[in-house]
């Protein structure tokens, strides 16, 4: 199978882009790696604290004039942004396959989730009016107007690096606020992209900054008095920290950090799909994502013991031998279905896992560091697909994040007793059920303490009009990113009551 | 591009060349021959469109979240293709080769329609109409060979 053709074909150096110009930086210079062929594909400043005050002041410079741009003026903006996104669309998607690995239909999935955003911030005329009422009282009126508050600062990861800084930015912009946006300093280029986009798209000077960087200067941006609020993707570690000094701040706070998702297979789950399922569920994006799969759990709900040790059997084979058939190399391979890790650290901090599982006693059945490769490619950043049974939920493997390719399966004997098995664990960031019967779904609904939940769905990733849910160790923050909260999150509500005499 | 796990992706590239092999098929053969120009040239831009309503409908549905890496799973891809020479000898070899080409689409995309159903609804529907489009195409080109008092091989 032949490559699709990479659209970086030269070492770029990236500059930062601040009041609408294209900067250098006096940081030093890190290099961008693609983790499939190891070939340095990019240099990206770590930038200065004079670099973010430059910007986060341009922000502010900026916000008066845009808060009083007609909310019209600023949706147009964003139609033009994405008609660009569409007309760049391939292009978008290579490159996140290039810098982060992922397969090309999974860029592809990610940059249209990306666009949904912008979709929906279109709305903005829409989605910010405020409400009123009549006669609260004799011949007095109350009202609420939302307004924007200043700049906010976007700290993104590498999981999703074209994608995440998307549940918010158009929504911040929209409402009449102006952003700084950090991306990851491992997949720094799709914002790059995204930035030159805005530029042509008109957005005024100072709207839209990116400064490039590693958490230096996210921490810069957390103390920065001129940003009023931070939206970050990442580990739990560093979600809670920034809650906590955002919140020693006054600044406003959506933290949407680590995961250990559940996913519950029914004894009338339909075997064929929930299969499908579950494969793009654990090792799409090579596990490296928040609602990725981690711990698949076989239930026997209603079954005698031999029935269950049948429908276990039946199903973990069948599962191992799909993973086991999942092809993997380079992402611009039409033909293949899992991408590298991001880099070699990420790796070597799956394999540790691996190794952590066989010490506490978990049975291998399909070890992913025997790595075979569709085409020739170094190994550094690949693992094949990974299966553990016989794992607990207080084993790490079964209570720790690995982001990775890595399923551990468990039993449990009851619906009851797999939801004690995700409460027990402290995120609660996604879980799904298979199941045919409605009764099962409805009461795991009702009562799995997670944001966000699939029946019959692996991955359930809320599209651009619902919020992007999370709990527990899993959020930190009241409203989230993603549609109709996000709108709430970038604005005030002044609330203003009338009487004329 | 043959039996195995196809993608997504290698699914909508295969569709790509399928109706790019075809239009150009079809201008060839309104080229050398006049007496179908008409009917040729308006096969030609179906393909065009045929091609435009997958790639929108995949740009606009792709999703990283739904099954796009396992969904076609089997499927062989040399069952759909066209054959390598595509060059006639006269006008009745062109239309029979025409057939089949039009029938192995057919197959391809009503089989391509059924493996999408877990993706969002409007890709199955894409494969379908163009599927349609082609059994519509198939049939024209049975007329043609009919109206000669041709039979099939």
């Amino acid at each position: 199978m032949k490559l699709l053709e990479e659209p970086i074909r030269e070492v770029l150096t990236l500059r930062n882009y601040i009041d609408g110009e294209w900067r250098d930086s006096q940081g030093k210079l890190l290099e961008v790696v693609n983790p499939a062929t190891c070939k340095v594909i990019a240099k990206v400043p770590l930038s200065t604290e004079e670099e973010l005050k430059a910007a986060v002041e341009a922000a502010n410079e900026a916000f008066p004039d845009w808060r009083r741009t007609p909310p019209l003026a600023r949706a147009r903006c964003l139609f033009r942004l994405k008609e660009l996104m569409e007309a760049r669309f391939e292009e978008l998607s290579r490159i996140q396959t290039m810098e982060h690995g992922k397969t090309i239909d999974e860029s592809r999935g990610e940059t249209r989730r990306g666009i949904e955003n912008v979709e929906v911030a279109t709305g903005i005329p829409s989605l910010m009016m405020g409400y009123n009422l009549e006669d609260v009282a004799s011949g007095i009126d109350e009202y609420v107007i939302r307004q924007p508050l200043g700049v906010f600062g976007i700290i993104a990861p590498f999981n999703f690096p074209f994608m995440v800084p998307l549940w918010f930015a158009p929504y911040a912009v929209a409402t009449g606020n102006c952003v700084v946006i950090k991306p990851s300093p491992h997949c720094p280029i799709s914002q790059v992209k995204l930035a030159e986009l805005v530029e042509e798209a008109g957005f005024p000077r100072g709207v839209w900054n990116v400064v490039h960087g590693d958490g230096t200067i996210a921490s810069y941006m957390l103390d920065h008095p001129g940003i009023k609020g931070i939206c970050f993707v990442g580990s739990t570690p560093v979600g809670k920290e920034i809650y906590r000094r955002c919140g020693e701040r006054g600044k406003r706070v959506i933290a949407q950090c680590g995961a250990k998702n559940f996913l519950l297979v029914m004894p009338d789950a339909d075997l064929e799909r929930t299969i499908a399922s579950c494969l793009t569920s654990f090792f799409g994006n090579t596990g490296q994502r928040c609602l990725s799969g981690a711990n698949l759990v076989v239930v026997g709900e209603g079954q005698a013991d031999s029935e269950y040790k049948a429908f276990y059997r039946k199903f973990v084979d069948a599962f191992v031998d799909s993973a086991s058939k999942i092809r993997v190399g380079y992402g611009l391979d039409e033909s293949v279905q899992m991408g590298p890790l991001q880099n070699k650290g990420r790796k070597e901090r799956v394999l540790g896992f691996i190794e952590k599982g066989l010490e506490e006693g978990a049975t291998l059945r399909l070890d992913g560091r025997n790595v075979r490769l569709v085409g020739d490619w170094p190994h550094t950043c690949f693992l094949n697909p990974t299966v553990f049974e016989d794992v607990e939920p207080d084993m790490v493997i079964g209570k720790e994040e690995i982001f990775g390719p890595v399923a551990g399966i468990m039993k449990a004997r009851s619906l009851e007793e797999a939801l004690e098995m995700i409460h027990g664990n402290p995120y609660g960031n996604a879980a799904a059920i298979f199941t045919s019967r409605g009764k099962w779904a409805r009461e795991f609904q009702y009562r799995v303490q997670c944001g966000n939940v699939g029946i019959n769905i692996g991955i359930p990733a809320p599209m651009a009009f619902f919020p992007f849910s999370g709990m527990k160790e899993s959020f930190f923050g009241t409203l989230h990113g993603q549609g109709q909260e996000a709108i709430r999150f970038f604005t005030e509500s002044k609330v203003v009551i009338q009487r004329w005499f | 591009m043959g039996q195995g796990r196809l993608t997504a992706s290698a699914i909508i590239s295969f569709s790509k060349e399928l109706e790019e092999d075809t239009r150009r098929f079809y201008e060839e053969m309104a080229e050398a021959y006049p007496q179908g120009r008409e009917a040729f040239l308006a096969f030609a831009k179906e393909a065009q469109k045929g091609w435009a309503l997958i790639s929108r409908t995949y740009q606009e549905t792709v999703s990283d979240a739904m099954e796009t890496g396992f969904s076609f799973e089997g499927l062989d891809l040399t069952y759909y293709q066209a054959e390598k020479d595509m060059r006639a000898k006269g006008y009745v070899e062109a239309l029979k080769k025409a057939l089949k080409l039009e029938e192995a689409a057919v197959r391809f995309y009503s089989d391509a329609a059924e493996r999408a159903s877990s993706f969002l609804a409007t890709m199955p529907k894409a494969f379908r109409k163009v599927a349609e489009m082609r059994e519509a195409r198939r049939k024209r080109i049975q007329a043609l060979l009919d109206n000669l008092g041709i039979r099939r091989d």
